[in-house]
């Protein structure tokens, strides 16, 4: 479970302090997939930054399944995000110096995971694995991208805009995979995306609007992708 | 095309190694030339001294100026390449705009200013120093050498290297613009190419890291070993040439060999920083410690790195070996040159150091940029 009490963030730029985050508070159950919406500037990707342990929240609380992130130091957020957190970004950040296989053993190689090479298969990668990633599609590159998270084998997988940058469809199939994945292997997945669609294949829904969150409610059914007909 | 300042601090950088390179050869060749015109005045009995402190000039100006303009030469090819490389999608997004390449590729004529700036200081000193220099060499029965200014070292040393830079930026940014818009903002340039090897069974992860990231840069890793291969030679090279010249070029040269080498080992990091940042922070974010981050990748320098003080140090004493025993052969005042084992486990413990603190300071340093902020940019 994700709990965050009252948690405050902000950016200095010069002199200039820009607060982000006012006070958020929320919850997520373990095995949830959680969509976070908003506008850009909402705090959202702040949100998930700090609820993940990448950054550090100013001030409040935030737990992760048991775990206090506001007592951790700088090695034991590295040690965090090692053993519990998995990662999809917008642009994926792929190494592109290293094969598709390599980069899904970045992640398998925390985890301790001789099965990867079954998600490279399962995410229709295998022929493509010995290949660098200025050879693959947007779409492929993502898929690589949740391959490397899967791989960690994550109880919390954290997902920063991962259709921003596909095409509707492709955008459509990632999406339904990693629900689809989600489904299956039980892990809880925080989604932040400014698409309103996205809400409808979520579990619970928390809506940002300038730092705060302005709404949250939860679906009793979750549809696919297609389904929602975006 | 913009510059900005923390661009401009690496281009102080280049101006301090132009700086040091004309400065050594600005006063020496300026006492060799001036020298020269004094032979008929030199009494008989000071003939010998008089030929040694040519020889001196000449053996300081040749070894030291010469090879320090040469790698000052190579550093700068090698700056002015990474600077292009790493803005790839900052001229992609001129050329999408409707800039013209010629237009574009003419603003990188800022990178011979950085040379100008450099040069003209170090000539302004080496210039300054001329009546110290003049005063060291002067000796019993020897005329007053006269200080004249040449005009055609200023053209040598500061016009020729600005505007050579100038254009070799200008040429090569047009050489880079070659490339269409869209393939210059996707920073394709940037990107590995070349298929990947197929890893070993058995070999562990982070070796294979280790291994890939310098298979995927041979560029930076060439500029590494040739920056290692400048501390190792210039440093040998200062010692030595504190026992063949006088102690006070000796102690000139060796304090620009010192300058001179943290400064190519600096621009090496600076480079290998920035190159391989996103594969850090990516690591990080994952999880991988600081540890591991920098043995995987900025360690994998340690090998062209090591090859490059190897070659620099035979490099250092075949040169001097050649010059003493084939150049200055029947010189009486030209002393023997063996190779200093003492001196070489100095500057070697010095490098390993430096090298080890230098890693450890640039994975800090680059471990610290955040997803986040690779996202913004």
């Amino acid at each position: 479970m994700i709990l965050a009490e009252n948690v405050t963030k902000s950016y200095t730029n010069g002199k200039t302090i820009t607060p982000v985050l006012k006070g958020v508070s929320l919850r997520i159950k373990k095995g949830e997939l959680a969509v976070i919406l908003g506008a850009s500037g909402s705090g959202k990707s702040t949100l998930l930054s700090v609820l993940s342990g990448l950054e550090r929240a100013d001030g409040g609380n935030i737990t992760v399944s048991g775990e206090n992130l506001s007592a951790m130091n700088e090695k034991q957020l590295t040690d965090f995000r090692k053993r519990k957190v998995g990662f999809v970004f917008q642009q994926y950040f792929l190494l592109p110096h290293l094969s598709v296989e390599g980069n899904v053993k970045l992640g398998a190689f925390l985890a301790d995971n001789r099965e990867y090479p079954e998600i490279i298969e399962a995410l229709g990668l295998g022929d493509k694995k010995h290949s660098r990633p200025a050879e693959l599609s947007g779409g492929e590159q993502q898929r690589v991208s949740i391959a490397r998270a899967l791989a960690k084998k994550p109880e919390i997988l954290f997902l920063d805009e991962p259709t921003g940058a596909l095409d509707e469809n492709t955008g459509r199939s990632v999406l339904d995979y990693i629900a689809k994945l989600q489904t299956e292997l039980g892990f809880t997945a925080v989604m932040v995306t400014h698409n309103p669609f996205a809400a409808d294949m979520a579990d619970s829904v928390i809506k940002m609007n300038s730092g705060n969150i302005a709404e949250t409610y939860c679906n009793e059914v979750r549809k696919s992708a297609f389904e929602i007909g975006w | 095309m913009t510059v900005s300042w923390k661009d401009g601090l690496k281009l102080v950088g280049i101006s301090i190694i132009c700086a040091c390179a004309v400065f050594v050869c600005t006063f020496f060749m300026s006492y060799y030339l001036d020298a020269l015109s004094v032979h008929g005045e030199v009494a008989e009995n000071a003939l010998k001294l008089y030929e040694s402190q040519l020889l001196s000039a000449k053996l300081t100006c040749l070894i030291s100026g010469l090879c320090l303009l040469l790698v000052s030469v190579v550093l700068l090819l090698f700056y002015v390449k990474l600077y292009l490389d790493g803005h790839a999608k900052q001229i992609g997004i001129l050329k999408a705009l409707g800039y013209g390449s010629g237009k574009i590729a003419v603003g990188f004529w800022v990178f011979g200013l950085s040379v100008f700036l450099g040069c003209v200081v170090g000539f302004g000193g080496g210039y300054a120093l001329t009546p110290v220099i003049y005063e060291q060499m002067s000796g019993e029965g020897l005329p007053e050498v006269p200080i004249t200014f040449h005009a055609e070292l200023l053209i040598c040393f500061v016009l020729v290297p600005t505007v050579l830079f100038a254009a070799l930026a200008v040429l090569y940014a047009l050489y880079k613009l070659r490339l269409p818009a869209s393939e210059l903002l996707r920073g394709k340039s940037e990107l590995a190419k070349g298929k990947p090897r197929i890893p070993k069974k058995n070999r562990p992860f982070l070796r294979e890291v280790f291994f890939e990231t310098l298979r995927a840069r041979k560029t930076l890793a060439f500029f590494v070993a040739f920056a290692c291969f400048c501390f190792s030679a210039m440093l040998q090279m200062s010692v030595s040439m504190m026992d063949l010249a006088s102690v006070t070029m000796g102690a000139i040269v060796l304090g620009i060999g010192i300058v001179l080498s943290v400064m190519c080992l600096l621009l090496a990091f600076t480079a290998i920083s920035s190159s391989n940042r996103t594969a850090v922070s990516v690591m990080r974010a994952n999880g991988y410690t600081l540890f591991q981050c920098g043995a995987a990748v900025l360690g994998s320098y340690s090998i062209p790195a090591v090859i490059g003080f190897g070659v620099g140090t035979v490099y250092q004493y075949g040169l001097l070996r050649l010059m003493t025993e084939l150049v200055f052969r029947g010189v009486e005042e030209m002393k023997t040159y063996r190779f200093d084992v003492p001196v070489f486990f100095i500057v070697l413990a010095a490098f390993l150091v430096l090298f080890g603190v230098a890693v450890a300071v640039f994975t800090y340093r680059t471990g610290r940029t955040s997803i986040r902020k690779l996202m913004a940019e």
